[in-house]
C-alpha cells in the first residue's frame, strides 16, 4: 500500500517588495497510514508552513508560490481545485493548534461547534446523532460530564479541558491524518504531558496518522515513530526516533540534542548558534525492520 | 522614506491620492504665481466679463462680478488647506495628550477625561460648530475655533484606545520597573507607538475638515466675502442654477478632488505605517 | 547573609467574583550571589511574587527586606536601582519605536549613573558584556533576532548596576540553541558581577542546570524549598514529583531518573 502522505521536492517562496524569497528548498517527507511522524525544528525553519501547505492553505495565498508534489491519499493536493481541497480539511485531515482556547470560537457552545465539524463530513446529520457522537467522543478523551461540556462555551472551561475538546473535535470525523502544531505548548507542563498521552492513545485506537510539529525534542521522542529534522527549509536528518536520538548523525541534530538541558543536571554545554556544518547534506537512518 | 514612497506607488489608488494631494498643495502654494488673474482673490469687479461660461480666457468661467473662477479656486485651496492645518495642529495635540493620559493612567483620570470626550462626541459636529459660530461672530478665526472644538475628541478616543493596549506591553513594564518618570513613559515610550495612527488619521481628516469648513461657509457661517472659499462659492453659484452651471460645478469638483485625494492618501499611509483599524 | 528576604507575604486581589488569594503567607530568603529558582504552573502566584519584589504591586500583607532594609511599597528610584527585571518575551519588552541604545540607557538617565557624556560609553559596555557589538545601539529592535533582543533586555538590566536580577522566564520564548547560549551568558554574568538571581520558570530541566536552590509554588503557596540537587533526587512534595515526572526527556539517563521518581509515588 502506498503512503498516506507523500511529499516530493516541495519548495515554497514568497514574493515581496524585495523580490522572491525561498523558504522551503525541496522537501521530501512521507507518512504511512497510522504512522506517527514528527517534524522538528526551530522557529523559522519552515515546519509550520509545511503543515499549512499540507492543509492546502498556502496554495490559496496570492504571494506564495508552492511547487513540488504533495500526494495525500492518492491525490495530488497541489493540482487540486480550491473547493475539493477545502473539503478535505476537517474531514480526512484535521488539525490541533498550540492554544486550544483561542482556536475554539468563543461565541458558540462546544456542542454547536461539534455539530458544525461533523456536518462537514455528513451535511444532513441530525441534531440527535451529532450529540450522540460528540458525547461518545468526549468520553473517549476522559471528559467526565460530556453533557455539561457540550452546552458550555469555551471560556467556561479550563485550558486543559479545551485541549481535550480540541482533540476530540479533531478526531470526531475519523480523519486519516492529524496535524498537531506544537500541541499544548501554551499550557502547563502537566497538562501538556496529559495531552500527549491522550493523543497517543486515541490515534492508536483510530489508526490515525499524525504529523507532529514541534521544537521540543523531549515531546518528539515520547510521541513519534519517525522523525524529520528541519533546518532553514531543508530536511537535514531523518530516521526512526530511537536511531536519531541514540546516534544523531547531522551536526545540527547533534547541536540540538546537546543544547537541551537535562533534568539529570549535565550542565550547560557550549553549542554554536549557527555553523557551516549545519548546512551539511542530509543524514538518513535506515528504516528499522 | 523611499521605501514608504515605493509602497505607496505600488498601489494605484494610493498613487492617485498622492498625486492629487501634491497637486493641490502645490497649486495652493503657488497660487499667486500660477493663477491667471491673481488679483481676483479680492473684491475686483470686471463687469465686461461677468457671468461667462468657460472660455479660453477663463477656463472655468467667471462669477457674477466677472472674477475668474479658476483663480479663485486656487486661492480658496490656500484657505481650505490653511484652515485644515491650523485645526489639526491645534486639535491633534490636545486630543493626543488627553488620550495618552486617560489610557495610561487609568482610574479616575480615565473616567473623567473619557466621559468628557463622550459628551463632545455625542453632539453632531456640524450642530456644535453652528452653535459656536452662533454665539461668536462668523469670521475665519472663529470658524477655526468651532471646527477645532469638535475635532479633538476624535483624537482623544483614537489615542486612548492605542495607549490602553500599549500599557500592557513589556516595554512599558520595563520602564516602570526602572522607575522612569510618568512623562517619560507617556511621551517617549507610548506616544511614538501612537504616531503612525495619528498621522494616518490627520491625513484622512484633512478631507473632512475641508468639507466641514466648506459646509459652514456654504451656510454663510465661515469665511466671509470677498475672500474666496470653496463652500461660499458653491453657495453663491447655487442661486443661479441651472443657468450658470460652472459657478457651482467647478468649486464643487474642487472640494471633491481634495477630499478624495486626502482619503486615498490616508488609506495608503495606513498600509505603509502598518496601522490596524 | 540574605540579600533579599520575603516575610509572610500575601496578595489578595478583589475581583467582581470575590477575593482571589494569589499569594498566601510566603516566606523565603535569597543569599547574596545565589540563584534561586521559583517554579510553578499558571496560577501558582510566581509572577505576583516577582511583581511585589519589583515594586510593581503592593503586598496585601507581609514585608520585603533588601540588604537589611524594609522596602516601602511606594518605591523611589533609589530603591529600584538594585533590583532589575529581565522579561520573558523579547518581542514586546523592547519599544519598537526606540533604538536599542535608548532602551539600554533609560536606567542610566533615571538613576543618574555616570555623567551625561559618559552614558553612551556605559551603554556600549553593557552591550559588549552580553556579547553584542556596541554599534548595535543605533539599530531598531525589529532588526534583531529573538536571542539578540533578549541579550539587549539583559544589557538594559545590567546597565543599572543592579545587585539582584529577577529573571521572568528569560529563555522560554527562545529556540533551544539560543536558549543554551543565553543561559550560559546568565551563568557567566552572575559569577563575573557577583549578581543574585531570582529565576522564575516552569521549565524544570533549565532549573536543574542553573539554580542553587528551588522554591516550588502551587496555588499561591510555597510547597517545597530546597537545594536543587536534593529536589531533583528526592523531592519531598508529591506536587514537585508530579512536575518533574511531566518533563519530556531526551536521553536514557533522564528517563531512568524520571522513572525512579515516579516509582516513589
Amino acid at each position: 500500500m502506498t503512503d498516506l502522505l507523500d511529499i516530493r521536492g516541495l519548495t515554497l517562496g514568497f514574493r515581496g517588495l524585495n523580490g522572491y524569497t525561498e523558504v522551503l528548498h525541496g522537501i521530501d517527507l512521507s507518512i504511512a497510514r497510522g504512522e506517527r511522524v514528527a517534524l522538528v525544528g526551530e522557529s523559522g525553519s519552515g515546519k509550520s508552513v509545511t503543515a499549512r501547505i499540507i492543509l492546502g492553505l498556502l496554495q490559496e495565498t496570492r504571494t506564495a508560490r508552492v511547487a513540488g508534489r504533495v500526494n495525500f491519499d492518492g491525490r495530488d493536493i497541489s493540482s487540486m481545485r480550491a473547493r475539493p481541497r477545502a473539503a478535505l480539511r476537517g474531514t480526512d485531515m484535521s488539525m490541533i493548534f498550540q492554544d486550544p482556547t483561542s482556536s475554539l470560537n468563543p461565541t458558540f457552545t462546544i456542542g454547536r461547534q461539534f455539530a458544525e465539524v461533523m456536518r462537514r463530513r455528513e451535511a444532513g446529520l441530525s441534531q440527535k446523532a451529532c450529540e450522540a457522537r460528540a458525547t461518545a467522543m468526549l468520553e473517549e478523551v476522559s471528559i467526565p460530564d460530556p453533557a455539561r461540556v457540550l452546552s458550555a462555551y469555551p471560556f467556561q472551561l479550563s485550558g486543559g479541558m479545551n485541549q481535550r475538546v480540541m482533540i476530540a473535535m479533531a478526531l470526531v470525523n475519523n480523519p486519516k491524518l492529524l496535524l498537531a502544531d506544537e500541541p499544548g505548548t501554551a499550557l502547563d507542563v502537566s497538562v501538556q504531558a496529559q495531552t500527549l498521552t491522550l493523543m497517543q492513545d486515541l490515534v492508536a485506537r483510530h489508526n490515525t496518522a499524525v504529523l507532529l510539529i514541534s521544537h521540543n525534542l523531549g515531546v518528539v521522542r515520547e510521541f513519534a515513530d519517525r522523525v524529520y529534522v528541519i533546518y532553514r527549509g531543508r530536511i537535514v536528518e531523518t530516521g526512526p526516533t530511537a536511531a536519531i536520538f541514540d546516534r544523531p548523525g547531522h551536526a545540527y541534530t547533534r547541536a540540538l540534542m546537546a543544547a537541551v538541558p537535562r533534568i539529570t543536571g549535565a550542565g550547560l554545554p557550549e553549542v554554536p548558534e549557527v555553523s557551516d556544518d549545519f548546512l551539511a547534506p542530509m543524514v538518513t537512518h535506515p528504516e528499522a525492520t | 522614506m523611499t521605501r514608504a514612497l515605493r509602497i505607496l506607488a505600488s498601489n494605484p489608488l494610493s498613487l492617485i491620492g498622492l498625486i492629487l494631494v501634491s497637486g493641490i498643495v502645490l497649486a495652493a502654494l503657488l497660487a499667486p504665481w500660477i493663477a491667471p488673474f491673481p488679483t481676483h482673490n479680492s473684491a475686483v469687479i470686471d463687469f465686461a466679463h461677468a457671468n461667462q461660461a468657460p472660455t479660453a480666457r477663463n477656463w472655468m468661467g467667471t462669477d457674477l462680478v466677472g472674477r475668474d473662477i479658476f483663480s479663485r479656486i486656487l486661492y480658496a485651496y490656500r484657505i481650505s488647506l490653511g484652515l485644515g492645518i491650523v485645526v489639526l495642529v491645534i486639535a491633534t495635540p490636545i486630543g493626543t495628550v488627553v488620550g495618552l493620559l486617560a489610557g495610561y493612567l487609568g482610574g479616575w483620570t480615565e473616567s473623567v477625561l473619557m466621559r468628557l470626550v463622550d459628551v463632545f462626541l455625542s453632539i453632531p459636529p456640524l450642530v456644535l460648530a453652528i452653535a459656536v459660530l452662533g454665539v461668536l461672530e462668523p469670521t475665519l478665526t472663529n470658524a477655526m475655533i468651532a471646527v477645532t472644538v469638535m475635532w479633538w475628541p476624535w483624537y482623544a478616543r483614537l489615542v486612548y484606545s492605542i495607549a490602553r493596549s500599549e500599557r500592557e506591553e513589556g516595554y512599558v513594564l520595563a520602564a516602570e520597573v526602572i522607575g522612569a518618570p510618568t512623562p517619560h513613559i507617556v511621551f517617549r515610550e507610548i506616544l511614538p507607538n501612537c504616531l503612525p495612527a495619528i498621522i494616518t488619521k490627520m491625513t484622512l481628516d484633512m478631507g473632512f475638515v475641508i468639507i466641514i469648513a466648506s459646509s459652514l461657509s456654504f451656510l454663510g457661517l465661515g469665511v466671509q466675502p470677498p475672500t474666496p472659499d470653496l463652500g461660499s462659492m458653491v453657495a453663491e453659484g447655487a442661486r443661479y442654477l441651472p443657468d450658470s452651471l460652472w459657478m457651482t460645478v467647478f468649486p464643487g469638483l474642487a472640494i471633491l478632488l481634495a477630499v478624495f485625494g486626502f482619503n486615498l492618501l490616508g488609506d495608503g499611509l495606513r498600509e505603509v505605517l502598518g496601522v490596524d483599524e | 547573609m540574605a540579600l533579599l528576604s520575603v516575610e509572610n507575604l500575601s496578595k489578595t486581589f478583589q475581583t467582581p467574583r470575590g477575593a482571589v488569594h494569589a499569594v498566601r503567607d510566603v516566606s523565603f530568603a535569597v543569599a547574596r550571589g545565589e540563584c534561586l529558582a521559583v517554579v510553578g504552573e499558571s496560577g501558582s502566584g510566581k509572577t505576583t511574587i516577582a511583581n511585589m519584589i519589583l515594586g510593581i504591586l503592593a503586598p496585601t500583607q507581609g514585608a520585603i527586606r533588601f540588604d537589611d532594609h524594609a522596602l516601602p511599597s511606594r518605591r523611589r528610584p533609589e530603591h529600584r536601582q538594585a533590583i532589575q527585571l529581565v522579561q520573558q518575551n523579547p518581542l514586546s519588552s523592547l519599544n519598537p519605536k526606540r533604538s536599542i541604545g535608548a532602551s539600554v540607557r533609560l536606567g542610566l538617565d533615571t538613576y543618574g549613573i555616570g555623567d551625561r557624556a559618559g552614558r553612551w560609553d556605559r551603554v556600549a559596555a553593557a552591550l559588549e558584556e552580553v556579547g553584542l557589538p556596541p554599534e548595535m545601539r543605533r539599530r531598531a529592535p525589529s532588526a534583531l533576532s529573538g536571542g539578540q533582543r533578549q541579550r539587549v533586555g539583559i544589557a538594559r538590566a545590567l546597565a543599572c548596576e543592579p545587585e539582584l536580577l529577577v529573571l521572568d522566564e528569560p529563555t522560554s520564548a527562545l529556540d533551544v540553541l539560543v536558549q543554551a547560549r543565553v543561559l550560559r551568558l546568565l551563568n557567566d554574568l552572575r559569577a563575573r558581577k557577583q549578581l543574585t538571581y531570582i529565576f522564575i520558570t516552569h521549565d524544570l530541566a533549565v532549573v536543574r542546570n542553573v539554580a542553587d536552590r528551588v522554591a516550588v509554588f502551587k496555588a499561591g503557596e510555597l510547597v517545597e524549598l530546597g537545594e536543587t540537587r536534593q529536589i531533583f533526587t528526592a523531592p519531598a512534595h508529591p506536587y514537585t514529583r508530579g512536575l518533574i515526572g511531566a518533563v519530556p526527556v531526551v536521553d536514557a539517563e533522564e528517563l531512568h531518573l524520571r522513572n525512579t521518581l515516579a516509582g516513589e509515588n
